[in-house]
């Protein structure tokens, strides 16, 4: 009994885990290409207009990964967020930078001050981007508790960076038209738009599995008394917060071809 | 603050140096944080009621829908400066979430069980929620009709509280462990039901509360009373006067009931940290002999220690919250006497300077509260079961130097911009609202009108339904 529980708890952190780097790298993925994508600051905006009413649901996967971590898993997480601090300080501060430009940069209307947002948001998902690599090159091959070192990692963070920027380029395919998602569906190359997205959301989906599946979590979970609290409890809560996520999807499905309040 | 010692051993505890360190950056984001929860809390309760006021008059009301407009005018200026500042909130709380596990293992070793088992639940049940259908009024707002519109942001609202209820179950059980079992390395969860009910939780959960009605309210009142009082320079629309007229009048009617309800949980939670921290009692009344006696058993119990916090903080953080209260108190009480009178409400100008003047003072009054509650139950992190420095994570004074310099900086940054921009929004006006100014995406923009020309009353509402 007390087994079948852990492995939901480590299966609910894959989840939330899995579902941030899909949704959310999707998003990273697009704001790290805005330069790229979008070649003038209306353009640009067009850019962000497709990924602004998910955004902010697409990082409380995250949040809900921590908070899983946290909760079920108390003593390891405090380990590996200690251990990879030089990581996460990063990870963290990019993400916050990022997220502060891209809710800002439509409350001024200075060329300027948009040219600083749009700065804020591509340097910040690029440290981010790179951090996620970094930190998933000691989840992978090294000790879950040290920031990996060595050329492997400078390369693996390369090539998780370069994964978020293909993945967002597979999105703002999906989501933008005319010029722009022509521009977005270059790295694809020939190849149908929902079928290179079908892929690097699973490319997407398989890394943070992959380094679960090296951490040591059946022998760190937290207590079975709250195990067999927390878990029932999350797992009956999870399906509204994502049937309300379907709904959002739904709801902004069609593609965009001007600016949102972002 | 103490200069480290050399950390050349690599991961080698730099005990006080780091300790320090540590306990600064907490503290100092720890508020930062609550500078955003209380306005966004409070701003939300605001909005809903008056979007659900607009949706419930919709239709009725004389002057050929002028009222109508108005009221849709007032959801979505009030509803901008809501967003601006919710979005930086939530940007400041990421980093709150992950800090436990950077700077604090220890407590999630010893107490995870309990402490993890609420922040998951807040992100679960409450902000993963909250933020999906935060997304959908904000996107959505030409989208839904005006009761599906409205009922979005009441599921918005209603998970803020909830998370903030969560939240507090954690702060809660450090200043008060409740239903809980020693095991060999920590604690375990025994009794669910006392931690979700814990006093320390339930009283805290209704003083942020009506603290974060406050803050609203004086806002409110604050920006709108900037408004009437630059009627006599620039003038406003008549409709945004009116628009401004009644939210002054929210405000000011909503801050004295939101100040008795802060000030009556504050004392129930007075006398209750009497039974619970006795020490933070003795320190707050200044009592020497309670104190030294205090002190002693504490030593005779747990061992050799200074079992007192630091008196000056203690005392002086309280003191500085009762004189908030006292203003607080005299202000809104006259203010709403005031606001019965429409003349005054329009041209009392030496008012409206004095509105505007009180909007900081909720935020000294939060934030001392929080410095005489947490500083208070200092030396413990977990109040009589686990110190402060035995929960410091295995870091190095160096690294936790860098990351006290990233987060202040960043910390101070995103206050002094969120603050800019709040105050730069309020002073534009209704006239000049992005937030729902935009129909389906492709439909030109409108909000970047130059501040001066504002467009007749009612044009710019747009696409937006008529509630």
């Amino acid at each position: 009994m007390e087994i079948a529980v852990e492995t939901l708890a480590a299966a609910l952190l894959g989840l939330f885990t899995a579902g941030y780097l899909v949704l959310g790298g999707a998003d990273l993925g697009v704001c790290m290409l805005l330069p790229h994508l979008g070649r003038d600051a209306d353009e640009r905006r067009t850019v962000l207009a497709a990924i602004a009413p998910f955004f902010l649901g697409n990082e409380v996967w995250l949040i809900a990964a921590a908070g899983v971590f946290v909760g079920c898993f108390p003593a390891l997480e405090g380990e590996v967020f200690t251990g990879q601090s030089a990581v996460l300080v990063p990870l963290l501060a990019g993400w916050i930078v990022r997220d502060a430009g891209l809710w800002w940069r439509g409350r001024a209307p200075w060329r300027a001050w948009r040219a600083l947002c749009d700065g804020m948001v591509v340097a910040g998902s690029w440290t981010a981007a790179l951090a996620w690599g970094w930190l998933l090159a000691g989840l992978l091959t090294g000790d879950p508790a040290e920031p990996a070192a060595g050329p492997a990692t400078v390369l693996t963070s390369l090539g998780v960076a370069a994964l978020f920027a293909v993945h967002g380029s597979a999105f703002a395919a999906l989501r933008l038209t005319g010029g722009l998602r022509r521009r977005a569906r270059l790295p694809a190359g020939r190849a149908g738009e929902r079928s290179t997205f079908a892929l690097t959301a699973l490319a997407m989906a398989v890394l943070p599995l992959a380094a679960g599946v090296r951490l040591p979590l059946a022998e760190s979970a937290a207590g079975g008394q709250v195990l067999g609290l927390l878990v029932p409890a999350v797992l009956a809560v999870v399906p509204l917060p994502v049937a309300a996520q379907v709904w959002l999807w739904l709801t902004f499905r069609g593609r965009v071809t001007g600016p949102s309040y972002l | 603050m103490r200069r480290g010692a050399p950390f050349a051993d690599g991961g080698g505890v730099d005990g006080t140096g780091a300790l320090d360190l540590a306990r600064w950056q907490f503290a100092l984001t720890a508020a930062a944080h609550f500078l955003f929860v209380s306005l966004t809390l409070g701003l939300a309760t605001v909005v809903t009621a008056v979007q659900t006021w607009a949706v419930l008059r919709r239709g009725s009301g004389g002057d050929g829908g002028r009222d109508a407009a108005v009221r849709a005018r007032m959801v979505r200026f009030w509803g901008q400066l809501y967003v601006v500042n919710y979005a930086v909130g939530i940007v400041t709380g990421i980093a709150m979430e992950f800090q436990f596990g950077l700077a604090w293992s220890g407590l999630g070793h010893y107490a995870g069980d309990v402490l993890g088992a609420s922040l998951a639940m807040e992100t679960i049940v409450a902000f993963f929620v909250e933020s999906t259908f935060l997304g959908l009024w904000i996107f959505g707002w030409n989208r839904f009709g005006p009761r599906l519109h409205c009922a979005l942001l009441w599921v918005v609202t209603g998970t803020a509280y909830l998370s903030a209820y969560w939240i507090l179950v954690a702060n809660g059980f450090l200043n008060h462990p409740v239903g809980y079992t020693r095991t060999a390395h920590g604690i375990e969860l025994a009794d669910a039901p006392a931690v979700l009910a814990n006093p320390s939780t339930l009283l805290a959960f209704g003083h942020i509360a009506g603290g974060a009605l406050l803050t609203a309210a004086f806002f409110v009142a604050g920006i709108s009373a900037y408004h009437l009082r630059r009627r006599g320079t620039s003038r406003p629309s008549g409709a945004d006067t009116e628009l401004f007229r009644r939210s002054l009048r929210i405000g000011v009617f909503l801050a004295p009931p939101a100040l008795l309800w802060t000030a009556a949980s504050g004392g129930l939670q007075l006398s209750a940290i009497a039974g619970h921290q006795p020490m933070k009692s003795a320190v707050w009344r200044a009592e020497t002999a309670e104190i030294a006696r205090l002190q002693a058993e504490l030593v005779e119990r747990f061992g050799p220690g200074d079992y007192v916090p630091s008196q000056g903080l203690v005392r002086g953080a309280a003191l500085l919250m009762l004189g908030a209260f006292a203003l607080m108190l005299y202000a809104s009480a006259g203010s709403a006497l005031l606001a019965c009178f429409r003349r005054a409400v329009l041209r009392f100008r030496g008012w409206h300077v004095l509105l505007m003047a009180l909007v900081p003072l909720p935020y000294v009054a939060m934030t001392a509260g929080w410095v005489f509650r947490e500083a208070g139950r200092q030396p413990w992190v977990v109040y009589g079961l686990l110190r402060t420095e035995d929960a410091l994570s295995d870091v190095s004074a160096g690294g936790m130097r860098v990351s006290l310099a990233v987060f202040t900086t960043l910390f101070a940054l995103l206050l002094a911009v969120n603050w800019w921009l709040l105050l730069r929004t309020a002073r534009r006006g209704p006239g000049a609202v992005a937030l729902g100014g935009l129909g389906e995406p492709g439909e030109d923009e409108r909000d970047e009108r130059t501040p001066g020309d504002g467009p007749p009353a009612g044009r710019d509402i747009g696409p937006v339904p008529a509630y």
